[in-house]
């Protein structure tokens, strides 16, 4: 049994008042664990981003709380949830948000400067198959080799959770695997916790943990012991 | 490991290379003016304060109407109060006992002879004597036999003893009552009664002759020069050029002067009647400015020089001796209120001191007061302040206008900012790195700045501090308040200015960059519009979009606005002046003499047909001390001519009717301390203590100074003149047959002119120059701020040339906006900048002595408003050649 790394416990969060006001998460229950690849899962408006951004520390819940490794997120101030991200967390989004007049080594290097403990920027260039283009600047990139610079500048933190949300929204078919594989590879290699929002049905095959949301409540939660690597996956 | 966000820093200043490069152009001229005005200002005044240690500056001077006498010099210097009510006792007692013993002579013998013809009439009664012949015959005798034993005997007697004691008691009485009531009033005016601490003194003679002079030779005088002798140890001179005169022929005339009149050395000029050599051009230590009078408004390059001769050549001169004498305290003050009690101090023992040696003061002038050699010092001084804070404030309309642009990259870049803020990176993190540009921009504005104001444009400034005044050569000094004025001062502004709104800017959420929600406004609904045209509509849109660009766009063009206005206005005033003021000159010519009767008791009078007598006085106007520049003006109450007019003047018409104790003012005096008809105004002497309350009845139009005019029946009974006195004449030629030596001054037209002349020929070129800069200024302030608006949009503008627009249609929607602000805040603030203008030269004003107003014509209104439209135009042709070149993808591809 691997230990919790992440507890949600009895989260809630709405938007708006009176007759607008709009649930989006209505009291949710999971934990995850240390290095675990875990796929939140939801048609659009289940609420997997919102839930994401507050497990970012980026958002706030109404209610129920966040705890990672023990700490609760909501204990902490504003200072202390900047040192929460720049210590432990990763994110990667749907549009990349590079730095445009950066190169893609220096925009990795970005990512690279908040660690106490970052990964070797060159390995990871190597690793993300940037070798060739990393004197380019953002605009001069595919969208896939733009997401794998994104890749590179969270992982090279060395963070303990990878935040990826919709990772591969932008991209096609045959990027998208590319992406989902790199994603495998650092969950492997370096041990991260990887929490991925996706409505890619799909994708639930390559996670331990996969978590399946409707109307901002948790409906299955599943450890999946059928494991398939990014490169299998089909849809 | 370094912050990799640095590495954008360099980046960015090559990709937005033409944006920096005008900001950092904007600054460097701006830190470049202020460098070079403190290094100029700071080296200048150095020297000019060197000079007066080295050159020994006085603390004061007066001038006596004769030579002074030892006792009296002595009496000065000791610093004490001479007893000015004993001197006066002892004089009126002594001629009070000259008239009673007079009159006691005239008494006896009087009554001597009264008793010699009584007892005579006697005899001859007794004798039956009554032919009246007879007896007058006998009693003639009887006085010639015995008048002086009679004399003798009631001089004797104790009645007649008694009779004399009572008159002499009587007459010193009286005397005693007259000095106490005349010592009373004195004593009240000066304070002589209070506790006088002395102040001693060294004099120093400083005699002055006075000539005029005649650069070409064509026997005609060009100026009026006043001249010393080589020998002086008070008040020395500095040479520019040459060097001090060695013979009786040779002269070194003022830097300035020979300057504006094209005299070099080795010319030939004539002063007075004699032909003199020019050996040196000087700069006198306490004639920095040439302020012939102080109480001119302005210098007189021109019209006024100072020489130096040998004390041969001083001799060989004719005109009268100015008895002056310079001061020097044993003592120096140790601040300005020191010295204030000291000069007050000195001015009682003066005034007690001359009252006592029967020798008048002519003119008494501490030296802090005296413009000539402190305006100078105060406009390098008021100037470097006030370019100073000219700069600042463009530069901290720069700190806006970048606050702006990084604004707008923040809100460009608000992803990856949500991004780097999600990932772990801090808000002050970040908020380092958007200020380090304009940090950047400014320190290379500064360095450059800092480098140019150290060489090119400290000459600048000196040439131009040399164009105006008659400074001595200037020794360059390092200037640790440039240092700080030109680096620190704009550092702070931008960088506090930067910082307000960065970090107001990044207050928002990591997540609302994230979503684009940067907006916090409490409006749910768009901004309802009229039912305008579709264009119009987008146009306003477009207005209210830009609305902080357009704020700072509104505040430079004010600026500019009002900076336009003095520049078009200073030349068009003093025009105006000139045109204005010497037409309204009531007489071509005015002499001023310095008594009605020559050396003989005959009065002077002239040949001259034209000429009209007339009486003055010149009396101050009280005047609120001001601390605008101080310095400048002659620091004290305000000079006022009042004169006394024929009726039936050919030259001004007092209205008649009016009574003893009201004048008419001219429209200078008017409009200087905006008096109403109907005012009363108080009067008083300078150096008496007389004053005298009028009302104003109305006025006279007349610019060309500040007086005041009554029928000349009036004013010789306010001012107690006798019937037949005048003061001098007014005429439409010039007097020749009036010996020189009798006349105080002439006023002419050119007198009138002078302040105009100096300021065009000090300010003329800079002005001119000024007027460019500015449309420079402006083009390059709209320019920062159109490009903005125009990068806000290239979504925009390129979606909407995907949509079918044409260039020329953009061009309307996206310039016409800044267009019309542009066009309506130049009318607005034309308008502003030309009442501040009004009401900021009349708070001059009132400091100086003298009056002009602001004046625009309408020509120079239509244009200030026009050369900022210009620099605009060149902007607007920019703007449109950007909008032509942003390309359709930019509306279809990614945000990266």
């Amino acid at each position: 049994m691997k230990e919790n790394f992440l507890e949600i416990k009895d989260l809630k969060k709405s938007f708006g008042s009176g007759e607008a006001r709009q649930d989006v998460l209505r009291g949710m229950d999971f934990t995850v664990a240390k290095g675990e690849f875990c796929v939140l899962l939801g048609p659009s408006g289940s609420g997997k981003s919102t839930l994401l951004n507050i497990i970012g520390g980026i958002d706030t819940p109404d209610s129920g709380y966040v705890s990672i490794n023990g700490d609760k997120l909501e204990d902490m101030n504003e200072h202390q949830l900047t040192l929460y991200r720049r210590k432990h967390l990763g994110y990667v989004f749907q549009m990349y948000n590079l730095i445009p007049n950066l190169n893609v080594k220096e925009n990795i290097e970005v990512g690279a400067y908040l660690s106490d403990k970052p990964l070797d920027v060159e390995e990871v260039i190597t690793t993300l198959g940037l070798q060739d283009h990393k004197y380019k600047y953002p605009n001069q990139l595919s969208g896939g080799q733009q997401q794998r610079v994104s890749i590179g500048r969270a992982v090279v933190k060395n963070p303990d959770i990878l935040m990826c949300d919709e990772p591969t929204g932008a991209l096609d078919y045959k990027t998208s695997k590319e992406i989902l594989a790199l994603i495998e590879d650092c969950n492997k290699k370096y041990g991260s916790t990887i929490i991925m929002v996706t409505h890619n049905e799909a994708i639930k095959n390559m996670a331990d943990h996969v978590i399946k949301l409707r109307d901002g409540v948790v409906r299955h939660n599943d450890i999946n012991d059928k494991k398939v690597p990014a490169s299998e996956l089909e849809w | 490991m370094r912050n990799p966000l640095i590495k954008r820093i360099p980046k960015e200043l090559v990709s937005d290379w033409h944006k920096y490069l005008v900001i950092i152009i904007f600054m460097v001229v701006m830190i470049s003016v202020i460098s070079g005005m403190y290094v100029g200002h700071d080296s200048m005044l150095a020297s000019v304060y060197a000079g007066r240690e080295e050159l020994n500056l006085e603390d004061g001077s007066f001038e006596l109407s004769k030579k002074a006498s030892e006792q009296m010099l002595e009496g000065i210097s000791s610093g004490e109060l001479a007893d000015v009510r004993e001197y006066f006792i002892q004089e009126g007692m002594k001629e009070a006992d000259e008239k009673v013993a007079e009159a006691v002579e005239e008494e006896l013998d009087k009554k001597v002879r009264e008793a010699i013809e009584e007892n005579v009439r006697l005899q001859c009664e007794a004798f039956g004597i009554t032919d009246e012949d007879i007896i007058n015959d006998r009693a003639e005798k009887a006085i010639e036999e015995n008048y002086d034993s009679a004399m003798e005997e009631a001089r004797n007697s104790d009645e007649f003893k008694q009779a004399v004691d009572d008159a002499y008691s009587e007459a010193h009485d009286e005397v005693i009552k007259a000095v106490d009531e005349e010592w009373e009033k004195i004593a009240d005016r000066y304070e002589l009664n209070a506790e006088h601490t002395p102040v001693r003194v060294t004099i120093y003679e400083h005699f002055f002759r006075e000539e005029n002079e005649d650069f070409d030779n064509d026997g005609i005088s060009d100026a009026n020069v006043r001249i010393y002798k080589s020998d002086s140890v008070i008040d020395m001179a500095s040479f520019n050029e040459g060097r001090a005169p060695e013979s009786a022929d040779e002269i070194a005339i003022d830097r300035m002067h020979a300057d504006n009149r094209g005299i070099k050395i080795g010319d030939r000029i004539t002063v007075g009647e004699k032909e003199f050599t020019v050996v040196g051009l000087l700069s006198y230590v306490n004639y920095l400015t040439l302020h012939e009078s102080n109480t001119d408004m302005m210098f007189d390059a021109f019209g006024f020089d100072v020489a130096m001769v040998t004390p041969e050549g001083f001799d060989s001169l004719h005109s009268r001796i100015h008895y002056s004498y310079a001061y020097k305290y044993d003592d120096k003050p140790a601040d300005k209120v020191a010295l204030a009690d000291h000069s007050e101090s000195f001015m009682k023992c003066l005034i007690t001191q001359s009252l006592t040696s029967d020798n008048e003061i002519r003119d008494y002038l501490p030296e802090y007061l005296r413009q000539a050699s402190n305006f100078a010092v105060s406009d390098i001084e008021g100037d470097s302040s006030a370019t100073a804070i000219l700069c600042y404030i463009l530069i901290g309309v720069i700190a806006f206008i970048f606050a702006i642009t990084i604004s707008n990259t923040i809100d460009k870049e608000c992803t990856v900012i949500g991004t780097l803020r999600a990932s772990g990176y801090s808000r002050s993190e970040l908020i380092f790195h958007y200020m380090s540009m304009p940090v950047i921009v400014t320190l290379i504005g500064a360095v450059i700045g800092n480098v140019l104001g150290y060489t090119s444009f400290k000459d600048l400034m000196m040439n131009l501090y040399y164009e105006s005044y008659s400074l001595p050569k200037y020794r360059l000094v390092w200037s640790n308040t440039a240092l700080v004025k030109t680096t620190v001062i704009p550092l702070l502004l931008m960088f506090f200015i930067n910082l307000f709104i960065i970090v107001k800017k990044m207050q928002i959420s990591p997540l609302r960059f994230l979503r684009h929600d940067l907006v916090r406004t409490k409006r749910t609904k768009a901004r309802r519009l009229p039912h305008w045209s579709f264009l119009r509509r987008f146009r306003l849109r477009i207005l209210f979009q830009n609305i902080p660009n357009y704020i700072v766009l509104i505040f430079g063009v004010v600026f500019i606005e009002l900076m336009l206005c003095f520049a078009f206005g200073l030349p068009d005033s003093l025009d105006n002046y000139s045109d204005t003021a010497a037409g309204m000159m009531f007489a071509d010519y005015q002499y001023m003499l310095m008594s009605n009767l020559d050396d003989e008791g005959e009065v002077i009078s002239t040949s001259e047909e034209t000429a009209e007598k007339f009486c003055a006085v010149n009396l101050l106007y009280p005047k609120a001390k001001s601390t605008f520049r101080t310095g400048m003006g002659s620091g004290g109450d305000e000079g006022v001519t009042v004169y006394g007019i024929d009726p039936g003047s050919a030259y001004i018409t007092v209205p008649e009717g009016t009574s003893e104790g009201s004048v008419y003012i001219s429209s200078a005096f008017r409009d200087k301390f905006r008096i109403s008809a109907g005012d009363t105004i108080t009067l008083h002497e300078e150096y008496e203590n007389r004053s005298y309350e009028f009302t104003v009845a109305g006025f006279i139009d007349y610019d060309g100074s500040v007086a005041a005019f009554m029928n000349s029946d009036d004013f010789k009974s306010v001012f107690e003149m006798e019937d037949d006195e005048f003061s001098g004449y007014f005429s439409r030629n010039e007097i020749t047959d009036i010996d020189d030596q009798y006349i105080a001054t002439v006023i002419t037209a050119e007198d009138i002119e002078k302040v105009a002349v100096q300021l065009n020929h000090s300010f003329g070129a800079i002005i001119d120059m000024f007027k460019y800069a500015l449309v420079v200024l402006a083009a390059a302030l709209i320019y920062l701020l159109a490009k903005i608006i125009i990068e806000r949009n290239e979504h925009s503008i390129s979606m909407v040339k995907i949509l079918g627009f044409k260039n020329g249609e953009i061009g309307k929607l996206y310039i016409a906006p800044t267009a019309i602000v542009v066009v309506f805040f130049s009318i607005i603030g034309f308008g502003a900048g030309y009442y501040l203008m009004l009401w900021l030269f009349h708070a001059f004003m009132l400091q100086m002595d003298g009056y002009f107003a602001f004046y625009m014509t309408t020509g120079s209104m239509i244009l200030s408003v026009l050369y900022l439209l210009i620099g605009y135009a060149f902007v607007s042709v920019i703007d449109f050649i950007r909008i032509k070149k942003i390309p359709m993808d930019v509306a279809l591809k990614n945000v990266e």
